[in-house]
């Protein structure tokens, strides 16, 4: 395991005995007896959103986490998220990229990086949000450590959200936390063929509320909505209807639109350019998705 | 074109054979790349004769003639296995002998399963791309085989083929993932011109087949086109294709009018495109104007050739 080179003195901790304890943390059956934490613990206080997800994601995933990190964190709500691979990163990136408040919950000593590739992420984290341990400094990140932070992410948090989970993802045990402790648990559905969404779509069979427009979550957790402006009044024509003919599939292949709008392979490659500069779309391996 | 659907890709291959730029086909397994790749040559034009002259001296030197077939009059295929050692790729030995990349002259040179390629292999190309020749300097004397070639080469996103796919589950691992890509992400990507993301034709889409697609000879014709428009327009210059335009030719023949300029640049600030695909949008761009015959180069022609930069994004993302 990589040590990151945090200073002794940068680790600090809090106990449920002091005021600064995070405030819905204490409130779950469990509450860890000693927090480690780097960074501002007041963040952990504020009005808390989890976006927990698989490691292992699909490019809508990442892209939806990504979008609903940065809407929750323009909204002052802190994303709070376990700093794993795939949906975990893109959540605290989201946050980070506008400027927001994230918390990272780690199932490791807070001076350990896990995985080592989000090492830059966590020093970010560090400098501008707030990294979480219930594990002493040095504590080696272990199979059973993680499902155990899990009830932290969602003690800490009056809403979770589930991009994405396989059938055996670990998210799903934050899921059951997060029932357990009586807060909120909102899934993202995604395609009923779709491998990374059927865990998903199972918890919103079993109850949780589907996440079907990303302000959605905003407006139940009683955030004013910042509009965004029409953006469709500001396209042209052609662009509307390649435009149109995505919103209508929400996932998309180029060869899609040439046959649903009957333009050639070069016009619609040529709008999708200007539709993603515009930043309405979103286009990754071969796929195009709505943004706005 | 046997092929079914692929309207994208078929734009794209259109694009690359008539300026004969390197293409990069990026897809999960079965969505087609080895099939259109093998296809690429048979709507280019057919080689002039003097053109079919320097390959078959090529073919010579290298003892590839036979008596059914003393003049190679084909636009060679040339599809070496990704074991190649890199002196079979570039040429060399013993007896120095042209390799699979001048055996390739004029013609496509389809590298598949590139991340497969040892790395060593890989960066050796990267100078007879751009020299367009391979100079080989041996204590028996120095020789170099011409090898003006497109590069057409072929990937899946992971080892295992299916990372990001919604239907099958990756088994690599996250370190593998990043292996294979990093791969991919080295100096020989940047020299190619276009990426392609492939995408599976779904079985439905080519049931319900109504609309009328472009068949290989149609797609030639556009092809021919192009290229009689660059012969003409390249005369002096020696040089055939837009692909081979140096800075100096660029500023002459793909002036951009101030629009396109501004286009461009807010383009790359918010596309996450890498620098060095500024010079390869323009050349696309080129191409693709000179497909609808037009003297100049349109924004809408630029926002196209953008699109074939779409890979470029995966390594600016994290």
């Amino acid at each position: 395991m990589v040590k990151v080179n945090t200073s002794v003195d940068d680790i600090k901790t809090v106990t449920p005995l002091q005021q600064e304890y995070p405030k819905l943390l204490r409130l779950i059956p469990d509450p860890p007896p000693q927090l480690y934490y780097i960074g501002n613990l007041s963040l952990a206080s504020n009005l808390c959103v989890a976006i927990v997800g698989a490691r292992k994601a699909s490019e809508y995933g990442k892209w939806v986490a990504m979008t609903l990190g940065k809407r929750l964190a323009e909204h002052d709500v802190t994303v709070v998220s376990g700093m794993a691979m795939g949906i975990d990163t893109y959540g605290h990136k989201g946050a980070l990229e506008v400027g927001g408040k994230t918390v990272a919950v780690l199932g490791c000593g807070i001076d350990v990086c896990y995985p080592p590739s989000n090492r830059k992420l966590k020093e970010q984290i560090e400098m501008y949000g707030l990294v979480l341990s219930e594990y002493p400094p040095g504590y080696q990140p272990l199979p059973y450590t993680f499902p155990k932070r899990n009830r932290i992410i969602s003690g800490l948090c009056h809403s979770t959200v589930i991009v994405e989970a396989g059938i055996a993802s670990g998210s799903l045990i934050t899921a059951e936390r997060a029932a357990d402790q009586g807060r909120n648990i909102y899934a993202v559905p995604g395609n009923i063929t779709n491998i990374y969404s059927m865990g998903t779509n199972k918890l919103i069979a079993d109850g949780a509320i589907p996440l079907i427009v990303v302000d959605d979550i905003l407006k139940d957790i009683g955030v004013n909505v910042i509009n965004t402006t029409a953006v469709k009044a500001k396209l042209r024509a052609d662009e509307l209807t390649v435009y149109k003919c995505i919103e209508n599939e929400s996932e998309v292949t180029v060869d899609y639109i040439c046959s649903r709008t009957k333009k050639s392979a070069g016009t619609v490659n040529g709008i999708i350019t200007v539709l993603e500069m515009k930043g309405v779309i979103y286009s990754s391996l071969g796929k195009i998705f709505i943004v706005k | 074109m046997d092929v079914a659907g692929q309207d994208n890709c078929k734009r794209a291959v259109t694009i690359c054979g008539a300026g004969f730029h390197g293409i990069f086909l990026f897809g999960f397994p079965g969505s087609g790349k080895t099939m259109i790749a093998k296809r690429i040559s048979t709507i280019m034009p057919t080689l002039s004769y003097e053109e079919s002259l320097e390959t078959t001296k090529i073919y010579s030197v290298a003892g590839e003639l036979s008596e059914e077939q003393p003049m190679i009059i084909k636009r060679p295929f040339r599809n070496p296995h990704h074991s190649i050692s890199p002196v079979a790729l570039i040429g060399g030995g013993i007896k120095p002998r042209p390799g699979e990349f001048s055996l390739a002259h004029y013609g496509v040179l389809f590298l598949d399963e590139f991340p497969e390629f040892s790395r060593h292999t890989l960066e050796l190309l990267r100078q007879p791309l751009e020299d367009e020749k391979v100079t080989i300097n041996r204590i028996g004397g120095s020789m170099c085989f011409p090898g003006k070639v497109l590069l057409v080469a072929a990937s899946n996103p992971c080892r295992c083929g299916y990372n990001g796919d919604d239907t099958h589950k990756c088994v690599c691992s996250q370190a593998d993932i990043n292996r294979y890509m990093s791969r991919l992400s080295g100096p020989i990507l940047d020299r190619i011109d276009m990426h392609v993301e492939v995408m599976p034709v779904r079985y439905k889409q080519v049931l319900e087949d109504n609309y009328k697609r472009k068949s290989s000879g149609e797609m030639r014709l556009e092809v021919m086109g192009a290229v009689t428009i660059q012969r003409e327009r390249y005369k002096k210059e020696g040089i055939l294709y837009n692909s081979q335009l140096t800075p100096r030719l660029m500023k002459k023949y793909c002036h951009l009018d101030k629009d396109s300029q501004d286009f461009m640049k807010q383009a790359f600030e918010t596309l996450a495109l890498s620098a060095r695909s500024h010079e390869k949008v323009i050349k696309v761009a080129r191409t693709i104007a000179d497909l609808e015959a037009s003297n100049n180069i349109e924004m809408y022609h630029l926002a196209e050739a953008l699109r074939y930069r779409n890979l470029d994004k995966l390594y600016q993302k994290v």
